[in-house]
């Protein structure tokens, strides 16, 4: 075999120390690779009863199996840890260059342990480790400190993942950012890289990938670029962005406003991605290795009050945390609100749902302006979202409590707050409406690192493209379920984006590529996984790797106590409507998500009552392991 | 040179930064996927979003066969195409230093030079360039839709 995997790096912080490991055959055939073969080091190396932020968690970085390659879009790197949001197994992934380029370094993972008594960063020249002094880093923000990076080291096509003043102050949704503007931003691995001192990884690879069977690989690498060039979709998502699809979400009313008490907005069109090319505020379109989609988007404000801000985005979900869920209905302090997000270095999801939080406590009197240092914290005030923003990033002020995430500022705030706090298991809910879109629902509730779309994306029941309507009639036999407000066949629509999302992290695609858009197909994956590593496997079996992954990372909550009951939806949306949502099941009640995930439990083979994977589907997928470690502790039950 | 003769040319407004040219053009040459391996290359401003493919230029003067002590810097006079003549290049760098443009390169592994050869008149980094932000064609068309673009962009009526 050719050894194109990239080894394991593994970082001491302790001891600045380092060393490499071969990943072993089968590993790389049960776990595939990125996200996978992470979930199974957090699983074997960080047990239960860790510090999120102590020096006994480990923070994973997984470059894509495949990134480094022509696949197309398959360049995105997975961060992996214990999250300090969550308390609970994380994995977040980002686009950019990074990945690659650790590839080309001859690496695909890199494992950090420890912390270091003072600020470090980690240079990799090829073969070469380097632990550095980053104090006079330390304080930077993400933009500046990649620059002087790059200055430092004397090479500005070096690579850098980066943390920013977030990180450092141990904000709990604080993200990691790579190349500049990419950011693995849910769940806070950026928190867990500062709590290591850890400010940046640098990386230069001056060598090559090679496929074990070039020719062959080559050929299923054209294949699918043609595949995903002819999509419906990705004009559209090419011109006008992620935020292109704004309209159609706000008119299918599954775009939260004003903290999740709206379903829509009157009028979408300023913070739509139509609206950033008309005002001339995107400058251009920008793709991540190896990416024919082109997605992302660089938008500058060359006059006005914000004149001189320039960043990487804004992205759909930046433009509706930041914007309809804080009630700004402006571009021009989103698109300053998501530069700021950006350098700090955190999640603008999270960020958002945190102030708008605030805002909904301030307009109910629950907090007031003397809580805000004179502030008024209205619907809308984009001035104080801004500082607010900033407060957050350096624990000032009431940003020190929103730090810590909504649920823990709920439960510090107190009087009921915690039924306008829009998250679950401790993560702030992303921006999908999921009273109007019950797979969505279903997939945020079983998520292990809470509610949101990045575990399964189920965009496809909405049928909005011959593809996805192809799609849904694959799984479930017929196009009828592409239907959001049905509950039937979420279970079996939900596991296969579930298993199809994991295969897609572990070899390094990007989610627009495999469930958004439908170009790369697991069958394709399954093709060039084979040809990549020479150990010929077929669509059933990577889609099992996929499932394997799945039930590990659920086997790692079980491990830490969690049960069916954590499987839940943020309390306002299992318990309010909101005026724009008519006929029918208009809230996620308890009895229809319970429903939902019986058959969900059913499908996979779980116990109903503790959602735990029983010891026959844990042998069946290779996990013996797991299962004896389970039934070790008394959460599993071994038969006999 | 004919005057109707094809260049690379590049509009960088388009260009994406998803290095698909460079990564087609590595494989075709060297059936390994790497940057360093490629004829063309992305300059890349990440903090700006901004991205520009560079490549050999097919000088009138090729400095980079001038200044070459051993003959191995080449083209084909008639197909133009530039051509290494490896097992002469002694690694001596002098085009690499020559080139204006940063165009020419070493190879990594081989250590000897490495220039765009325009795939034999048929090159991969425009023919799958996603957004056609890479074109090969005689100069006199390109330089005619510049002049149109930027005149269209007065908005005469």
């Amino acid at each position: 075999m050719y050894n194109n995997t990239g080894d394991i790096l593994h970082v001491d912080l302790n001891k600045k120390t380092w060393w490499k490991e071969f990943v072993k055959k089968d590993d790389l055939l049960l776990y595939l690779g990125g996200r996978g073969i992470s979930a199974k080091i957090l699983w074997d190396l960080v047990k239960p009863g860790t510090d999120p932020l102590g020096p006994e968690n480990i923070l994973i970085f997984g470059a894509g199996l495949l990134s480094g390659s022509a696949a197309p879009s398959s360049g995105r790197t997975t961060v992996t840890c214990l999250s300090p949001a969550t308390g609970l197994y994380m994995k977040t992934s980002a686009g950019g260059y990074w990945g690659g380029e650790l590839k080309y370094a001859g690496y695909g993972h890199i494992v950090i342990h420890g912390r270091s008594d003072k600020p470090v960063y980690l240079w990799i020249d090829d073969a070469n480790v380097e632990i550095r002094d980053a104090s006079s880093l330390w304080g930077m923000d993400v933009r500046t400190a990649d620059a002087a990076i790059k200055a430092e080291l004397e090479d500005d096509d070096i690579q850098v993942s980066v943390i920013g003043q977030a990180g450092e102050n141990l904000v709990r949704f604080a993200s990691v950012m790579f190349s500049v503007y990419n950011a693995a931003g849910r769940c806070g691995a950026g928190a867990v890289m500062g709590s290591k001192n850890l400010k940046a990884i640098a990386v230069r690879g001056s060598g090559a990938v090679t496929a074990a069977k070039p020719e062959r690989f080559h050929e299923v690498v054209m294949q699918t670029r043609e595949n995903l060039l002819r999509e419906s979709g990705i004009e559209g998502l090419r011109l006008y962005g992620t935020a292109g699809s704004l309209n159609a979400v706000n008119e299918l009313r599954i775009f939260p406003a004003y903290n999740f008490q709206r379903s829509c907005v009157d009028d979408v069109y300023p913070l739509s991605g139509q609206c950033l090319i008309d005002e001339g505020y995107l400058k251009r379109r920008v793709s991540c290795f190896s990416c024919v989609i082109g997605c992302h988007r660089f938008t500058t404000i060359d006059r006005g009050v914000y004149a001189g801000t320039y960043s990487g985005g804004p992205e759909y979900e930046s433009l509706g945390a930041l914007g309809a869920g804080c009630g700004i209905m402006e571009t021009e302090p989103v698109i300053k609100a998501n530069e700021l997000c950006n350098i700090y270095g955190m999640d603008t999801i999270s960020a958002g749902s945190v102030i708008q939080w605030a805002m909904e406590c301030f307009e109910k009197g629950v907090i007031g302006p003397e809580d805000l240092d004179g502030e008024e914290l209205h619907w809308g005030n984009a001035v104080a979202v801004h500082k607010m923003i900033k407060q957050i990033a350096f624990r000032e002020g009431f940003g020190d409590v929103l730090a810590d995430g909504v649920k823990r500022a709920a439960e510090r705030i107190g009087k009921n707050s915690y039924q306008w706090a829009v998250e679950a298991k401790g993560l702030e809910q992303s921006r999908v409406d999921t009273r109007s879109a019950k797979g969505y629902a279903l997939a945020f509730a079983v998520n292990p690192r809470g509610a949101d779309h990045l575990h399964t994306e189920t965009f496809a029941e909405f049928g909005l493209s011959p593809e996805s309507r192809a799609l849904i009639k694959k799984i479930t036999g017929d196009e009828k379920y592409a239907s959001p407000r049905l509950t039937e066949k979420r279970a079996e629509i939900v596991r296969w984006h579930e298993d199809c999302f994991a295969v897609t992290d572990c070899l390094g695609f990007c989610a627009f590529s495999t469930t958004a858009l439908y170009g790369v197909t697991p069958q394709a994956m399954a093709e060039l996984f084979s040809a990549f590593t020479g150990f010929d496997i077929n669509e059933a079996e990577i889609m099992e790797a996929g499932r394997r992954i799945v039930t590990m990372e659920r086997c790692y909550n079980v491990r830490l106590g969690e049960t069916r009951k954590e499987d839940t939806l943020p309390w306002r949306l299992m318990n309010e409507s909101t005026p724009d949502l008519s006929g029918g099941n208009t809230v996620n009640s308890q009895e229809e998500l319970d429903q939902m995930l019986d058959q969900y439990y059913d499908l996979h083979d779980w116990d109903r009552a503790t959602a735990c994977p029983r010891w026959e589907v844990l042998i069946r997928l290779r996990l013996r392991d797991v299962a004896k470690e389970l039934a070790d502790l008394g959460l599993l039950v071994k038969p006999f | 040179m004919n005057i109707n003769e094809k260049v690379i040319s590049s509009i960088p407004s388009k260009c994406l930064g998803c290095k698909q040219c460079e990564l087609i053009c590595s494989y075709l040459h060297e059936k390994s996927y790497s940057p360093r391996l490629a004829r063309i290359k992305v300059v890349h401003f990440v903090d700006k979003g901004l991205s520009v493919p560079v490549t050999c230029a097919y000088c009138d003067q090729p400095v980079c066969e001038e200044v070459c002590p051993v003959g191995a810097m080449t083209h084909n006079p008639v197909t133009g195409a530039a051509r290494v003549k490896e097992e002469l290049c002694i690694g001596c760098k002098e085009c690499v230093n020559a080139c204006p443009l940063g165009a020419v390169d070493m190879h990594p592994l081989k250590g000897v030079a490495l220039r765009c050869d325009l795939c034999d008149g048929d090159p991969a980094c425009v023919k799958y360039c996603p957004v056609k932000a890479l074109k090969y064609e005689p100069l006199y068309i390109g330089v005619k839709s510049k002049r149109r673009s930027r005149v269209e962009a007065w908005h005469l009526e």
